[in-house]
């Protein structure tokens, strides 16, 4: 049972930027878009989205909290 | 990057600067750290059996929603937590499910049964504004910048659980008779209850790293006056007994019995006749832990393991 590390991004409004609002571990993208909504539900989000964090690419430092995702294998 | 000193990284989070990763922490910055999200972590998810214990009293429908949403809300919360405990290199899994009851580190009024609907909402009303106090806290102060980001979800949720607390304790003064009753027995054990959660005076305090490394800002009695700034007025506006009054010499609140004391955990009551103890027999009330402490840490683990044995078994056939 592998889990991996999902960051949680999502507006408040139409109009609002796109913000980082936390993260999840899950199993799957299924698991994540679940574990994501029912975690960080202290608003009525008007579009939430997941990443696994093996995805983001880090342009600017290797130090940041999105760095570690790289190392975990795909 | 700069890896700083011990007292180099003091002075600058002093300054405002606001750490973002592990790799620019001290030791003991990131010791500090541990320990301080190791308890959050663990009071926020101990609440959850407590508080899903409790619910079964709940008079209605709506309330039973609203007593697991609450529920709902500490398990996130303490998921959270313990998801940035792993950032700094520790193990969810360990934490969570490899621990014995004793050695969680939440404090001894999360190990206490709840056992009536009053003593839910007093739970709400005392315990989460305590969880408030000393989260805003942090959020306002701490220099570790995912803590900061995260408990704005928290503090929000936080509210809501306190409004939930003030207003059924409001319902059932008003209501009076047997309602108002176990709401003052409830209030005479958990006033006193949160008033210790809070710690060591600070004139007892052996240094604090966490005031040092800027992971807090107020100390223990501060933290402990702002508690009771919004409890006492409460109570008093809802004409229930407090053991605590307003100063105007001193300008603080002043507690009307002897802290700390001796609490007995069958009769749920504060042994104020005996007179004041020792700091060291209250740590060592805490060690032992209180009634609810190995339940309410298997209601949480059991399944794990039993579930994992299951699929090891699938594994091997
Ligand atoms: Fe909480
Ligand atoms: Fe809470």
């Amino acid at each position: 049972m592998r889990e991996h590390v999902y960051d949680v991004f999502a507006r408040k409004n139409r109009g609002d930027p796109l913000a980082h609002v936390g993260y999840v571990d899950a199993l799957d993208d299924e698991t994540a878009r679940v574990y994501a909504w029912k975690t960080y539900d202290e608003e009525n989000w008007f579009e939430m989205c997941v990443v696994r964090r093996s995805a983001i690419i880090p342009v600017n430092r290797d130090d940041g909290p999105f760095a570690g995702g790289r190392s975990e294998e795909p | 990057m700069t890896q700083f000193t011990d007292e180099e990284l003091k002075e600058k989070v002093q300054g405002g600067y606001i750490v973002e990763s592990v790799d620019e922490m001290t030791d003991g910055y990131r010791k500090a750290l541990v320990v301080q999200l190791t308890v959050q972590a663990d009071t926020e998810l101990m609440s959850a059996p407590a508080y899903w214990m409790a619910a079964r009293h709940a008079p209605s429908t709506n309330t039973q929603v609203s007593a697991h949403a609450i529920i709902q809300d500490e398990l996130a919360h303490a998921n959270i937590a313990y998801r940035l405990l792993e950032d700094l290199g520790e193990s969810k899994e360990h934490l969570v499910y490899g621990r014995q009851p004793h050695e969680f580190k939440h404090p001894y009024g999360f190990d206490q049964p709840l056992e009536n609907w009053a003593e839910l909402v007093v739970a709400n009303g005392f315990f989460d504004r305590a969880g408030i106090t000393l989260l805003s806290d942090v959020y306002q102060n701490t220099s570790y910048g995912p803590l900061k980001r995260a408990l704005v979800k928290v503090d929000m949720e936080e509210t809501f659980h306190l409004r939930h607390g003030e207003v059924w304790m409001r319902r059932l003064a008003k209501a009076g008779g047997e309602a108002r009753e176990m709401l003052q027995r409830a209030v005479d054990w958990m006033f006193p209850m949160t008033v210790e959660w809070f710690g060591l005076p600070d004139s007892m305090k052996r240094h604090s790293g966490q005031l040092a490394y800027r992971l807090k800002g107020l100390t223990n009695d501060q933290l402990r006056q702002v508690w009771m700034s919004s409890t006492v007025p409460l109570c008093e506006q809802l004409e229930l007994n407090a053991p605590a009054h307003w100063d105007p010499v001193k300008e603080e609140y002043v507690l009307d019995y002897p802290f700390p004391c001796r609490y007995d955990e069958a009769a749920k009551r504060w042994l104020f006749e005996e007179g004041e103890i020792s700091w060291d027999d209250v740590f060592e009330r805490w060690k032992a832990r209180g009634p609810m402490n190995e339940t309410y840490v298997e209601s949480v683990q059991r399944s794990r393991r039993e579930v994992a044995r299951w699929l090891q078994e699938e594994a091997a056939a």
